[in-house]
């Protein structure tokens, strides 16, 4: 159909201008997989270590000091170290795989300290690469440009629940409590952000 | 075909890791049969991924990085590239090879490792372990043509079907179905009639069967899945 042949067109010309503009970590990561390239690997952790540590401060104000947060973003890092083979790049931005371990790494993390299961490993659940789908592999790529570039453009009140879900480890109904909107509103402002980013999800 | 996903707020909470453990089991085991909503996922997580990179940094301290690469150079931490097939839980058998990975984990295997309690003909129930949650997480195996007590929810349950399919009043569900009843909704499920169904069930809280006899069966019920529950959980 008229419609394959155009996705399959916009395809080559997305892997093109992806190596035009391509992801410049993508590259560091391939040298620490290939040849534990150190200094590739101190690229990175420069780089990336800050924000997780940002990240993991945010999300845990309760759980962790300061120096609990240095410890962890070590270990995210010793993740990234390990694992730097199994990235793959047509499914995600580098980005975004540090996003899913640092996540990872912080849900273990509360687990280790309260009285959560242990026997479950927290990858049986979320996993970290997730099972092939060749079909959404190449849309994802461009979900994710599309991603970077509406994100700038959303409203305040719609910005500020994603950053409180994704940044500050709150849940729908924790967001809702702690700005004092019902539930259905704060269900509402996401789905709207989401939409904009072209997240269509069905309910 | 799946016909039932999760809602946005199930996906963006499990994709930002914000749900219950037992709850993101339900969205974990319904993403193992569901590529659409994987690939809802994977989008939501490049939100974390672009709002990770916008984040304003907090400085590491200073020789952080080499302390980290002492770590690394320590024997024991050599990479491990596929650890995580190696520490996946295989099915016992081709015939649980359906069983997501969660269960695979907490049933070691097998649904038979686990402790199952009998009501009447038609259903048995086993208690899932989940410590230190206070939602009720059980695997309900529903004879094939049977017909569970008709019941009504005190607070939200997702279902989500592993094996088989099953039918109310509002639907046939069938294999890989996430279904979210809410507090106050009654039915009364019925597996079809060619195979078993089995479900992964979680609850807020315990349901409230209608019928007198189940009424008066309940207290038993409740006793007999909490101590199941409890001999799991110090096993």
């Amino acid at each position: 159909m008229g419609n394959k042949d155009e996705t399959s067109g916009n395809k080559h010309s997305l892997s093109k201008g992806a190596s035009l503009t391509a992801d410049p970590w993508e590259a560091a990561l391939h040298k620490v997989a290939e040849s534990a390239d150190r200094s590739a690997f101190q690229a990175l952790f420069e780089h990336f270590a800050p924000q997780i540590k940002a990240f993991l401060m945010k999300g845990m104000s309760s759980y962790a000091d300061r120096s609990q947060a240095e410890e962890m973003t070590q270990e995210v890092m010793i993740k990234v170290w390990n694992k730097a083979a199994s990235f793959n790049a047509s499914k995600a931005s580098v980005n975004t795989w540090i996003f899913t371990i640092a996540r990872n790494t912080r849900i273990d993390f509360i687990r280790r300290n309260t009285r959560a299961e242990r026997k479950i490993e927290i990858e049986d659940i979320w996993h970290e690469a997730d099972s092939p789908e060749p079909i959404v592999d190449f849309q994802q790529r461009r979900v994710e440009v599309e991603i970077r570039n509406a994100m700038s453009t959303l409203p305040g009140e719609q910005a500020l629940v994603l950053e409180k879900a994704f940044m500050e480890n709150k849940s729908h109904n924790e967001i809702a409590e702690e700005l004092d909107l019902p539930l259905g509103t704060v269900k509402s402002r996401i789905r709207l952000a989401l939409n904009k980013l072209q997240i269509l999800i069905d309910r | 075909m799946i016909s039932y996903h999760p809602d946005s707020r199930f996906l963006t909470d499990f994709a930002s890791a914000n749900l219950p453990m037992a709850q993101a089991m339900c969205v974990s085991a319904h993403l193992e049969f569901c590529g659409k909503c994987r690939a809802h996922v994977q989008q939501l997580k490049e939100v974390g991924g672009h709002l990770l990179s916008q984040i304003p940094p907090v400085a590491v301290e200073a020789g952080s990085f080499e302390q980290l690469m002492s770590k690394i150079s320590e024997p024991q931490s050599a990479p491990v590239a596929s650890s995580l097939e190696a520490r996946t839980i295989a099915p016992k058998s081709a015939k649980e090879t359906y069983l997501p990975r969660s269960v695979r984990r907490l049933s070691n295997g097998s649904l038979q490792n686990l402790g199952w309690a009998q009501f009447g003909k038609a259903l048995r129930i086993a208690p899932l372990p989940i410590a230190g949650e206070t939602l009720e997480t059980s695997i309900y195996d529903i004879k094939a043509g049977g017909q569970m007590p008709e019941h009504e929810h005190r607070g939200e349950e997702i279902t989500v079907l592993l094996k088989g399919s099953f039918s109310d009043a509002d639907g046939t569900y069938s294999r890989g179905d996430f279904v979210v009843r809410n507090a106050g909704e009654t039915h009364q499920p019925t597996a079809t009639q060619d195979t078993d169904c089995i479900c992964l069930v979680c609850l807020e809280r315990p349901v409230r069967p209608r019928g007198w006899l189940y009424r008066l069966l309940e207290p038993y019920m409740q006793y007999r899945l909490h101590s199941l529950k409890r001999a799991a959980t110090a096993s």
